[in-house]
Parts: structure tokens; sequence; C-alpha cells
């Protein structure tokens, strides 16, 4: 396999900060980081389907939560290790996108993007009325009391390990996807993108790759869902309903939508920014303003993101 | 034509399916009360996604900032009856100022876009939204507010349920708006220009349909629309502006239930989910999901579009 | 930054009122020698949440005020107090990364004020580990009161819907109670759940509507309420939501076929306004804690260190009595310890435990804290009834019963309370 320059800046990118940010920054960073890790393995879900397939998915962030709950479940269900739990997740939810590619995989455009949203709505509503488990009796194991306690790996018990934890999953996931990018599946959504009738003709499994590209998107959403909930040990509906959904993929795509970079800077934007903001006292409502602005921007001028426009910056020999 | 009375035929058949097995067994009184009152909600749903169909069919966008400029001009509109303007004079300036909102996006955005697929223009309408929600929010705080119509103290009895006048007045607008953009269309010179965009924006250019003025006419129509069913919901659901941005979630699925093209269609399709959503509260095993309904119909109608569809040479659909 | 904007616009305020001839009229608080406190500040966090589906901020808002007041009249044991607040959003992460903030990077000893739907029940589990405990004013839901670190000044909805219910029982006849609660489970099923169990209790009916909070359509919940056979309704919803369930009543025009119940959220000097005149008089809420109009001591002193002290639009509601309320219990409970021992956490959380039988004006019965599993020292209220623009008592302090109470009143046995 060849290297490439932006593949190896990914992977000294994710040294750096798994060695060096929960060093450096405070315990409120270190959550701030670990959330932003675990949204980057979704955008990156977001951005291989609308930079691969040109599909649009607005359910990415309620995948999270089947992800989560599941994650949840097996924890306060079975005594397994957390990695068993996250791998769980990651599978349930892979075929939960499998699922929801069938009656998709003739779509596209619009209507794709249509089905996704309201995919997103009934995963909130289903959510938001049955909550997530907390060690409670029954299959939603909800119980009025504090959650009892998450098993986080052995690795990581700590917030600063867990940390780092979770910016090697991430990393991984993102590898998962650079593996498929050169191997067939990439050339078969190569061909796909261009035109699904010669994609066909030249003998490409149309329907299992657009499926293919659905599990693997759910698969990193449901990871990011276990990781999120190890970080903080339970969650809350309110963290998956389908306007966040909406608002992470607009964020894929002011980021970059195709690359490592561009679902960092989604992440960043939509997990430090608000933190940000509230550091230094000012509105959280104004970072929607921008979110707006900056969405517009990438779609009329754009269309490689924030990721893009640094990376036509760069020097040649760095790109 | 005979694939399109065969659709709806269906979808009539298993809206009433549902109905009938939600209500087996219910005493009449009971099915009426929660038939009239899911009209009610319906009526809503049909005058959101009707708001968001005139705009599609003209320009080819699907505009998720509606919500959002429905909720500023409620909010706007609360304000100044606050400030002591008198009542009608605060409709006026919201739908004044919902026209205005979307008549900027639809001049000065929308047209950058134009040659873009359309989830490219619904994606740049999150944009949109986005900045209009954020600058509601900003401006007004949360706090409990009520925004109420003098046609709310007036209502009538409908098989047992009392309706106020403001929901019979978004009802009718519903069939209104249907019946009279159905017949703009029909009928005058920018409808067929209209027709003719939704059909084909290539040739209609190169025919010479004036696109700018015709598109800005329609984004100046839908506007009004959105303006107007803000203050709808503003007082018949709640005033507070999330709440409002994103019930245009719901409102696609009407849409949806019209296939983002027919008027008539989605009015059905908008009355049958708020039905069947009212309904859902006479089971036990489904009334607390019932908010699903919008979404579970919404998709088994794109599924049902879909069957029989080769992937290949399927156009944008 | 924030807290240096907030204190510079408390200079800023302090310094046009002392020109306006008010600065001798400047209420005190706590035992302070009257000149403003120096030496190292005592770091003390609170968190609140502020997002769409409410406003919880007035809490803390009231808890600043107060300390604002302690460090002005000399502080605790001479030194000042500095609170730090942050806002969770009703957002899980957020919650988490405020609680990391304050208590392992800021080393505070001590939460105050504390209001949220989610910050409670994420963060039990850190509270209890780092061993801190949280002086709460803004519990609502089960996790915040069924923690060993949590205790809190209000009463939650579990308390405030049984109190309104045993209102409605006693006073307004009821026999048939339908609770309209929210459809999450640790807040409508687990507040509305305890109405049933003291409805059955008492050998009468009772059932519960749980409505999804982002749905558009109330009036089919409403409906649902109805064909229960209730007699009387009980709303127990956020503010927001339940104007919009008694406008379909007022829809329906079903005021007078039915008694109209509420726990505190309609408690709220804007609510009588957006009800209008139709629920004039028919309207009963439940109070948490004492009238905001009361004329006791504290309730007084509450209203002139909001002024004195509080931006003039921050709301003088019940959070806004309860964050007060906390924060002057932690400011007698910091006095009366050893100067020496307030900067260990541990000492202040062994004082905090050990807080039995304060009592004030502002809640009916006493507080006390204790190392138990449960915490809810407040379990008694007030009845009020919308009145033109405002509220009128119609039950002064009663204590609720009921299953959910039994354990609380044993364990108030064993301090000596009762």
């Amino acid at each position: 396999m060849a290297y490439s320059t932006s593949g190896i800046a990914g992977l000294a990118f994710a040294a750096l900060t798994a060695v060096f940010l929960p060093v450096l920054v405070g315990s409120q960073w270190v959550l701030i980081f670990t959330s932003t890790a675990c949204f980057a393995l979704a955008a990156a879900g977001i951005g291989l389907m609308y930079a691969r397939l040109n599909m649009v998915s607005l359910t990415q962030v309620g995948l999270m939560g089947v992800g989560g709950w599941v994650t949840l479940r097996m924890n306060h269900g079975l005594g397994l290790p957390f990695e068993f739990n996250l791998l769980a997740a990651g599978v349930v939810t892979a075929a939960f996108g499998m699922l929801l590619a069938l009656p998709a995989l003739r779509m596209r455009g619009l209507y794709l993007a249509l089905i996704t949203l309201m995919s997103a709505g009934g995963i909130e509503i289903v959510l938001s009325t049955f909550r997530f488990p907390n060690g409670g009796e029954g299959f939603w194991g909800v119980m009025p009391s504090v959650a009892a306690p998450f098993r986080r790996p052995v690795l990581a018990i700590e917030d600063g390990a867990y940390l780092r934890y979770a910016i090697v999953v991430s990393t991984l996931g993102m590898l998962l996807i650079e593996l498929h990018r050169r191997g067939a599946p990439g050339r078969a959504w190569a061909m796909i993108r261009r035109s699904e009738a010669a994609a066909m003709a030249s003998g490409v499994n149309v329907t299992l790759y657009k499926a293919w590209a659905f599990a693997l998107s759910g698969l990193l959403a449901g990871l990011a869902g276990g990781l999120l909930a190890g970080s903080i040990g339970l969650l809350d509906a309110a963290t998956f309903r389908a306007p966040e959904s909406i608002m992470l993929f607009a964020l894929a795509v002011v980021g970059g939508a195709g690359s490592w970079p561009g679902a960092v800077i989604a992440a960043i934007l939509y997990r430090v920014l608000p933190a940000l903001f509230n550091d230094w006292g000012l509105n959280p409502d104004l970072a929607l303003v921008i979110f707006g602005a900056a969405l517009l921007h990438a779609i009329m001028t754009a269309p490689e993101g924030i990721a893009g426009q640094i990376r036509a910056a760069l020097p040649r020999w760095a790109k | 034509m005979q694939k399109h009375i065969q659709s709806v035929s269906a979808y009539v058949v298993l809206m009433a399916a549902i109905m009938t097995a939600l209500t087996w067994a219910m005493p009449a009184k009971i099915v009426g009360l929660f038939v009239v009152s899911g009209l009610a909600v319906g009526s809503l749903y049909a005058l959101g996604g009707i708001g968001l169909v005139v705009l599609y069919r003209a320009t080819g966008v699907l505009n998720l900032g509606a919500g959002a400029i429905g909720a500023f001009s409620v909010m706007l509109a609360w304000q100044l009856d606050v400030r002591g303007w008198p009542a009608p004079l605060t409709w006026l300036a919201a739908i004044g100022v919902a026209t205005g909102l979307s008549l900027i996006y639809g001049r000065l955005i929308a047209p950058r876009l134009a040659w873009r697929d359309p989830v490219v223009k619904a994606v740049a309408t999150l944009g949109l939204a986005l900045i209009v929600l954020g600058v509601t929010a900003f401006l007004w705080e949360d706090d409990v507010r009520k925004f109420s119509l003098p046609t709310d103290e007036v209502g009538v009895t409908i098989l047992g349920l009392r309706v106020t006048v403001t929901r019979l007045i978004v009802a009718c607008a519903a069939v209104a708006i249907v019946v009279g953009i159905s017949l703009f269309l029909a009928w005058t010179r920018v409808g067929l220009q209209m027709r003719s965009l939704a059909n084909d924006r290539d040739l209609s250019a190169l025919l010479g349909v004036p696109i700018l003025r015709v598109e800005t006419q329609a984004w100046g129509i839908a506007g009004a629309i959105a303006g107007f069913t803000g203050l709808m919901f503003g007082d018949l659901v709640r005033l507070e502006p999330t709440i409002i941005t994103f019930l245009v979630i719901p409102c696609i699925a009407a849409a949806i239930c019209g296939r983002l093209h027919s008027l008539g269609l989605v009015l059905v399709g908008g009355l049958s989910i708020g039905v069947i959503e009212s309904l859902m509260t006479l089971s036990p095993t489904f009334k607390s999901v019932r908010s699903m309904a919008p979404f579970v119909i919404a998709a088994l109608v794109l599924m049902w579009m879909q069957r029989g569809r080769r992937p290949l040479f399927a156009g944008d659909q | 930054m924030k807290r240096l904007l907030v204190l510079g616009l408390a200079v800023l305020g302090a310094a046009t009122l002392s020109g306006t001839a008010a600065a001798q009229d400047k209420p005190r608080c706590g035992a302070g020698n009257g000149t403003a406190a120096t030496g190292a500040p005592i770091k003390v966090g609170g968190i609140f949440g502020n997002a769409a589906p409410g406003d919880f901020s007035s809490a803390t808002d009231a808890a600043k005020a107060f300390f604002d007041c302690v460090n002005a009249s000399g502080g605790i044991h001479g030194r000042p107090v500095q609170y730090m607040i942050e806002n969770d959003q009703w957002n899980p992460e957020l919650a988490g990364q405020a609680a990391s903030k304050l208590v392992r990077d800021e080393g505070v000893v001590a939460m105050v004020g504390n209001a949220s739907f989610v910050e409670m029940s994420v963060n039990a589990p850190l509270y209890a580990r780092e061993n801190i405990m949280a002086m709460a004013s803004g519990c609502a839901v089960s996790e915040c009161f069924e923690s060993s670190s949590i205790v809190s000044t209000n009463q939650g909805p579990l308390a405030s819907s049984v109190g309104a219910a045993i209102y409605a029982v006693e006073e307004l006849g009821a026999k048939n109670i339908s609770c309209i609660g929210l459809a999450i489970p640790s807040v409508g099923n687990w507040s509305c759940g305890a109405v049933e169990e003291y409805m059955a209790s008492k050998g009468l009916a009772g059932s519960s509507v749980l409505l999804n909070p982002a749905a558009p359509d109330v009036n089919s919940g409403l409906l649902e309420a109805i064909a229960s056979g209730a007699d009387t309704m009980l709303v127990n919803l956020p503010a927001g939501l339940a104007i919009a369930v008694l406008g379909s009543a007022k829809e329906q025009d079903i005021r007078d076929t039915y008694k109209w119940i509420s726990s505190t959220p309609l408690y709220d000097r804007s609510v009588p306004g957006a009800l209008g005149e139709y629920w004039d008089g028919a309207m009963f809420v439940n109070a948490e804690l004492t009238p905001f109009d009361g004329t006791g001591p504290d309730n007084v002193h509450w209203l002139s260190v909001m002024d004195a002290y509080a931006k003039a639009e921050d709301p003088r509601d019940t959070f806004s009595q309860a964050g007060y309320l906390s924060a002057k219990f932690f400011t007698q409970m910091l006095e009366a310890m050893d100067p020496g021992d307030i900067d260990v956490r541990a000492k202040v959380t062994a004082a905090i435990k050990a807080i039995a039988g304060y009592r004030s004006d502002l809640i009916c019965g006493p507080y006390y804290v204790g190392e138990v599993d449960r915490h809810m020292p407040n379990h008694a209220g007030t009845m009020v009834k919308v009145s033109g623009a405002g509220f009128e008592v119609v039950r002064e302090c009663y204590e609720y019963e009921g299953p959910y109470f039994a354990p609380l009143i044993e364990a108030e046995k064993k301090f000596g309370l009762r």
C-alpha cells in the first residue's frame, strides 16, 4: 500500500493529539476533546457517503444514538468488557444502516436525504420515549435512580486515558474508510458515483456496494455512539435529536467531506467552538448563525470545505 | 395516470385500514373526538407541507428554513403586540417580514445555486434555517410566552369536539391555497412559466422564460405562506422558536405524501397523518410513540413510490 | 471572561446604585463585619441549564446575588466567596465537562445552586467519587433526589404533584385524578406514578397521560385524560407545554367540567398573563417554596438582595428563592465551621452532611442533609390559585403524605427532627 502525505499527516496528527492533549489540557477540555473525537468518527461516515457516493445522510447522529443504546444495554445487561460492547454497537448499528439502505437503494438525491431525515425523526421519538438503559430491569433497562456504574476499557479508566482510547478508535475507523477507498469498494463507488448505468454495465454490483457504504457509515456511527456512552457513562436523548443530525451533516460539508481533516474540522466546529463560546461568555445561539453562514459559504464557493481551502493554501510538497 | 390512480387508491386503502385497526370496537363518540382532533393537527402539517411544495414546484428548492422564517415572524408579531401595536398590523408585519426574508434568500443566494442538485439546494436552505433560528433564539431568550388570535375565542362543535375559528382558518387556508395555487398555475402566464420551470429548467430558459422574475415571485408567495404558517403554529402549537423551526420535519412528511408535487395529495397526506397520530392515542401499545406517525407514513410512501423502479437512469428521484 | 464581564457589570451596577444614595439601604448577608471581604477566595461552583426547553438560570443568579452580598458584607470568616457558574445547555456532555472543570480543574469545595434537567443524572457519580456535595436548588429528575451527594431546596415534580393532588382530594373533593406529565421515565412516569400511588393509598383512582416534549399535538393527550374518566386534571409539565395544554382545554371550554391543579412550573409571575382571563380563579397551583410575595424575613431579604445585587431582568421566581436559600444555608454552614477547614473539601462535605434542622420562612419544614441515599428535605408546600394578574394563597404550609414520603419521615425521626 502506498503512503500518501495526507495519510501520514493524519497518523502523525492522531499520534500527537493522543500523546499530548491529555497532558496539556485540563479535565474539562479532556472531556470536550473526547466528544470531539467521537463526532469526528461519525462525521467521517457522513463524509464517506457524501463524497464517494453523493448520498446525503441526515440520520448519522440518530445512528450514534442506536450505537450508544446498544453499548449501554450490553454494559448493564451482561458482564462483558467494553470492547465487546463497542463492537456489538458497531455491528448492530451497521445492520441498522443496511436496513435503512434497503428502501433507500433505489432512491438518490433529495428523496434519499428525505428518507434518512424521516428515520432521524423516528429514532428521536423512540429514544426520547424509552430513554437509554441505566441499569434498570427489563428490555429498556431504565430505572429512576442514579445510573449503575459504566465499565470503561481496562486500559482507559481515567478520563485522560479514555481520550487517548477514543482517538485511537477514531483513527482506526478512518483507516478502515481509507482501506475501503483503496480497495474494490472504492473503485466500485467511484464508478457508481459517475454513472450507475455504466457501473452496472461493467459488472459492478451496485446494490451491494451502495448497501456496503450504508453499513460502513452505520458502523462508524455505532462506534462513535458507543465511545460517547463510555465518555459520560450514560446518554440522554437530547443529544441525538433529528436537528443534531442535520447540524452534523451541515458541518461535515463545511469542514470538507471525504477527507480526514474535514471530519476533524466538522467535529471541532460542532463541539469545541460552542465550548469556547461558553468560556468566552458569548451566547451559544450565535454559534448557530456562524454555522449557517459557513454552510452557505461552503456550498456556494468551497465545495471541498475548509479542509479543501487549507489544502489549497499548502505548499505543493505537502499535498 | 393509471399508475397514479393506483398509488392514490393504495394510499387511501392503507390509511383506512390503519384507522379501522386503531378504532376497532371503540365507541363512535370517542372516535369522533379523536378524528376531529387529528384533522385539526393534520391541517397544520398540511399547511406547512403545502408551503414547501409551492416553492419546490416552482424553483426546485425544498426550503428547510421555512419553519425558522415562520418562527421569527410569529416572535416578531408577539413582540409588536407587547409593544402595543394594533393586532392586524402585527400580523401584517409578520407576514411581510417572512416574505422579505424569503425574498432575500431567493434573490441573493438561491440563483447562485440554481444549477445544482435539488439535494444541494435543500442543504443550502439549512444554512438559512440555522442563521434565522440563531438570530431568533438570540433576540428572544427562553421565556413563558403566549401568542393568541381573537379567533381563538370563538368556536363551533364538530362531532362533540369544540373547534376554534383559528383551526377552521388553518383548514380553510390549506384548502384555499391548494385551489388558489392550482388555478394560478393552470390559468395565469406566470403559472404557466412556473410549471415549465418545474418541468425542465434548461428548456424553459432556452424558450425565454424570465427565470429570475418567476422564481422571485415564487419565493415571495412561499415566504408569505411561511409567515402565515408561523402565526398559526405560534398560536396553536406553542410560542417556542425551536419547536416551530423543526416542525418543518413533520411538514416535510406531509409534503412527501404528495410526492413533493401534488398540492391536493399533500393536503390528504397531512390530514391522514394527523388523524392516525391522534387515533394512535387509543392504542395502549402505540400511544407513547404516536409522534412517529408522520415519519413512518412518509417512509412507507417513499418506499411505495420507488417500487418497481430500476436503479439506473432513475433521474433525481 | 464571562465571570469578568459579570463582575464588571456588578461593579458598574454597584457604582450606579451607590451614586443614587441607595448605598446605605443595601442588605447585609452573613455574619460579616460590613466591610468588603478580602483575602483568598473560597471557591464554590454552580451549574444551571439554559437552552430551548427552559431557563433554570434564576437559581444560580440568586445564589450569585447572595454570595455577592456576602462578599460586600464582610465574607465568610473574612474571606470572599468566588462563585463560578456554568451552563449545561441541557446537554449531558456539557454538564459533564462543566462539572469536571469546576470540581477537578478549579477544585471547588462544594456545588451550590445547581438547577438543571440533566446535570444531576450525569454528575452524581462524579460528585460521589470526588466526595463533594451539591446543595442544589432546581432538581427536576428522579436521579437528583435519589443520590447520596445531592440535596436540593426545591421539591421537584414528584413532591409538588403529590402536594397538588393532596389539596385536590382534601379540599376540592377529587376522586379520580389524571396526571398529565412528560413522557420521560425519570420525570413524568416517576412523578405521575407517585400520584397514582397516593390515590391508590387513599382508595381513589388515578391515571397518567404522558406527552412527548416536542410533540406539536397536545389535544389528543388532553382527550386521553378526559377519556380516563377523571374529575380532576393535574398538569405536571414545564410551563410552555402546560400553557399549550391549558390552551387546548380552553378551546374545548372544559374549565368548569373538571378541577384543575398543577405542579410548581405554573407558579411563575408571567403565567397568569399568558393563561389569560379564562383561567382566573380556576387554576390551583402547588408552590414548592413559600409564595414569592411573602412577608417572612427571609423572603423580604431575598427580594432586597435580588434588587441590590442581581440584574433587574433576572426572574424572582421559585428557583430564585431556592437558589438564594441554598446559598444562605451554605454560608450559614461555613460560618459554623473552623476557619482552617473551609478549604478542605472532605471537611466541607462532612459539615454539609451534618446539617440538620436549618429553618427558613421560605420553606415549610426543616432543612437537613444526612448520610443517606435519598434527599428530599423539602416536602411540605403551599397551594395558590391564579387570581387576576397574580396568585392568591388558598392553603398555607401543609405536609405531603403518601408511600413515597414514608422513608423520608423515618429518616427525619432518626435525626430528631420530629
